[in-house]
């Protein structure tokens, strides 16, 4: 599945996960749990919906905060990750209230945000 | 039949015969609002009125004179064509009672004393009682009574002159000053001045020395007193915008009483303009402005020069549904113990526009400011304020010098913008804040030898003999420091622009101290270069004055970074989100 870097993939908020089905995408949102296995992780975007998040092996790692994953999502709606990135929220914090704006603006006006 | 009375100065008078059908009587005065009517020959011999407010004067030998406040005139004189009935002459002290007669709409009035209260004809019933003019012994409700029994003829404002020394007012403060004193070869005074108000018109008051002392506690802005004796004289007009030939100043002999029946008495008017029109009041107007209090500064002391005194003074930042933000500043008292918290409405009537940093407002000591006014404007702009408002990210009209951190009044503007609209092509400088990106540096001559003396950053004439003259100290020094000149070209998505940058700023901008880079210059030119290499590129905010400059016949706009600071990136994003939001709504 490494096309999936290949391929353009927008940034959607978990509403839309439906809408985005067999497609890769790139997801931010903010870790709630994590699954004891280590291979689930959910996530909460801007707007307070959660999305569910599987990875192929498990973490090696203590994730928190914020993270950025990129994947494709499955047919039941949760998204299976192909790498990720956690947000450094060091010397400032991650507003994802204000980025779920602007994943509103981007999609109300495609036109200016052409993906691919 | 009119008849222009000429008065000594000010407006004419016109004294009007009027007759209902049945008696004539002289004794009319038209107040002087209603001029008009005769100038404009609306009101001429015959035709036929209807009176809505009047007030019954009593002259000092006993003659009662009515002066017509409100008339509408019903029927033109053409349209009468002649007397109506043939009416005799009334005489004053004939009866007392006279049956009402329900007159039809185009007759006119019927003059009925009663007791001092007259109704007129059909459906408009005077909004206004007449005070009570006492002529018959009759208890008679009297709508006022003063202390000590005396019964007062309360008389409209718009009828004070000099020549009546015995009068009594009902009016309402629309405006107290505070208490000021002078001193001057003369001696030494102090003094505080109101307005007042009532259905006629309004006048200024001025209280000195012992009667400021007994009144200014006594006086409250916004409330009604009867006002009994003061000195009328000419209005010195230079002092305010009171519309009054005369004005009043309270005597040893004066007296205030409050009075509890006004509500007939108009209130402090207002009459606001938006804050975004104030970018077109020429400067020195005065003003009413309402808004509400977005921001405020805490209250500083200042020295007046003139006067050698402290002054304490608060700025304050208004906004109202234009979007617009306008800077006021408050002054002593007002300043001290104003409350901003819970960004309150506030309006201020009578403020003076200054073109301050482009425009703002200063409170006068003639002006009134009210706190949260109990008005449909503030209603509504509480309304507003609460659900859009605080959300709006607002320009300011006034520039707020390296004020707010939170940048809630910095004038925002792409480099596009502060072209288009001609920035710093007036005759004062402009200042406004953007985001861009540096794209070029020049490193040649971006440093100069300056004079090592605190404070003073002149150039220094190196005398090659080891020794630095600085023209301004007028003095020689074996050293100099270098401070830096840096000329960069920022951009953002739509223009570029020139920018000179100073020491604090250059330095940010390349990361290195000016000594520092002096001597890397002089030692290790490579690791000049990429200092200058590794600054490109990057984005900052940066805070610009603009300003048409005139160098050898050749005007140029030359801009200066005032300030540079790391981009923050939350406000911006919310800047451009509601920007967009904005941009879409207009389509």
């Amino acid at each position: 599945m490494g096309d999936v870097h290949e391929a353009p993939r927008p940034r959607i908020a978990a509403a839309q996960l439906a809408q985005y089905i067999g497609r890769p995408v790139c997801f931010v949102g903010r870790v709630e749990k994590i699954h004891p296995t280590g291979k689930l992780v959910v996530l909460s975007d801007g707007g307070g919906c959660n999305a569910t998040v599987e990875l192929s092996e498990p973490l090696d790692e203590e994730i928190s905060g914020v993270l950025e994953v990129v994947g494709r999502v499955t047919n039941q709606a949760t998204i299976m990750c192909m790498s990720y990135v956690q947000f450094r929220e060091d010397k400032s914090p991650f507003d994802l209230e204000l980025y779920n704006e602007a994943l509103k603006i981007i999609h109300e006006f495609p036109e200016y945000f052409p993906f691919g | 039949n009119t008849r222009a009375i000429a008065t000594g100065n000010g407006p004419p008078r016109y004294r009007v015969l009027m007759s209902d059908g049945v008696n004539t009587l002289s004794s009319f005065m038209l107040a002087t609002q209603l001029n008009p009517l005769v100038e404009e020959e609306r009101l001429s011999a015959h035709c036929i009125c209807q009176v809505n407010r009047f007030i019954v004067n009593s002259l000092k030998d006993g003659r009662r004179v009515v002066i017509l406040m409100d008339l509408d005139v019903l029927k033109t004189a053409d349209m009468v064509g002649g007397t109506v009935g043939n009416p005799v002459p009334y005489n004053e002290g004939q009866g007392q009672q006279r049956s009402s007669a329900p007159a039809a709409n185009t007759a006119p009035n019927k003059l009925q004393q009663q007791n001092g209260s007259l109704s007129a004809a059909g459906s408009a019933a005077p909004k206004y009682h007449p005070p009570s003019n006492q002529f018959s012994k009759a208890s008679a409700p009297s709508s006022l009574k003063t202390p000590g029994g005396t019964q007062s003829k309360v008389v409209p404002i718009a009828s004070l002159n000099p020549y009546q020394s015995k009068w009594t007012i009902c009016a309402r403060v629309t405006q107290k000053g505070q208490i000021r004193t002078w001193s001057n070869s003369r001696g030494e005074g102090k003094l505080f001045s109101i307005e007042l108000v009532d259905e006629s018109g309004e006048i200024r008051a001025t209280a000195f020395n012992d009667q400021a002392d007994k009144f200014f506690p006594l006086i409250e802005l916004n409330k009604v007193y009867y006002f009994t004796k003061g000195n009328l004289k000419t209005a010195n007009k230079q002092y305010t915008a009171v519309k009054n030939d005369y004005e009043i100043t309270f005597t040893n002999e004066t007296s205030v009483v409050p009075c509890d029946d006004a509500q007939h008495l108009p209130s402090v008017q207002f009459d606001f303009v938006s804050i975004s029109d104030l970018e077109n009041t020429p400067k020195d107007s005065i003003v009413d402005v309402i808004g509400i209090c977005k921001s405020y500064e805490d209250v500083t002391k200042i020295v007046v020069k003139a006067s050698n005194r402290e002054v304490s003074k608060r700025n304050v930042h208004l906004m109202d549904t234009s979007g617009k933000l306008v800077t006021a500043t408050l002054w002593g008292n007002e300043a001290e113990k104003f409350d901003g918290s819970r960004q309150p409405v506030i309006a201020i009537k009578g403020a003076r526009v200054s073109d301050f940093g482009g425009r703002s407002l200063s409170v006068l000591s003639s002006s009134t400011v009210v706190v949260n006014p109990d008005s449909p404007e503030a209603f509504k702009l509480r309304g507003w304020f609460d659900s859009e408002g605080q959300l709006l990210e607002c320009a300011s009209i006034s520039d707020v010098r390296g004020g707010s951190a939170s940048g809630v009044n910095t004038n925002w503007k792409t480099l596009y913008e502060a072209k288009s609209e001609r920035l710093g092509q007036g005759d004062k400088a402009d200042y406004f804040s953007c985001v861009g990106t540096i794209v070029h540096l020049r490193k040649e001559n971006c440093m100069y030898q300056a004079c090592p003396s605190q404070d003073c950053n002149k150039k220094v004439i190196d005398q090659q003999n080891g020794l630095y003259r600085c023209e301004k100290c007028d003095r020689e020094f074996p050293n100099f420091k270098y401070r830096m000149m840096l000329l960069v070209t920022i951009a953002d998505s739509l223009d570029y622009q020139w920018v000179t940058c100073f020491q604090e700023s250059a330095e940010f901008i390349l990361g290195q101290s000016a000594t520092f880079l002096g001597e890397l210059k002089e030692k290790n030119e490579q690791a000049f270069e990429e200092v200058f290499q590794n600054a490109n590129f990057n984005t900052y905010e940066f805070k610009i004055r603009v300003k048409l400059e005139t160098y050898n016949d050749e005007s140029r706009i030359k801009a200066t970074a005032l300030d540079v600071k790391p981009v923050n990136y939350r406000e911006y994003s919310k800047r451009l989100i509601t920007s967009i939001r904005r941009n879409a709504q207009l389509g």
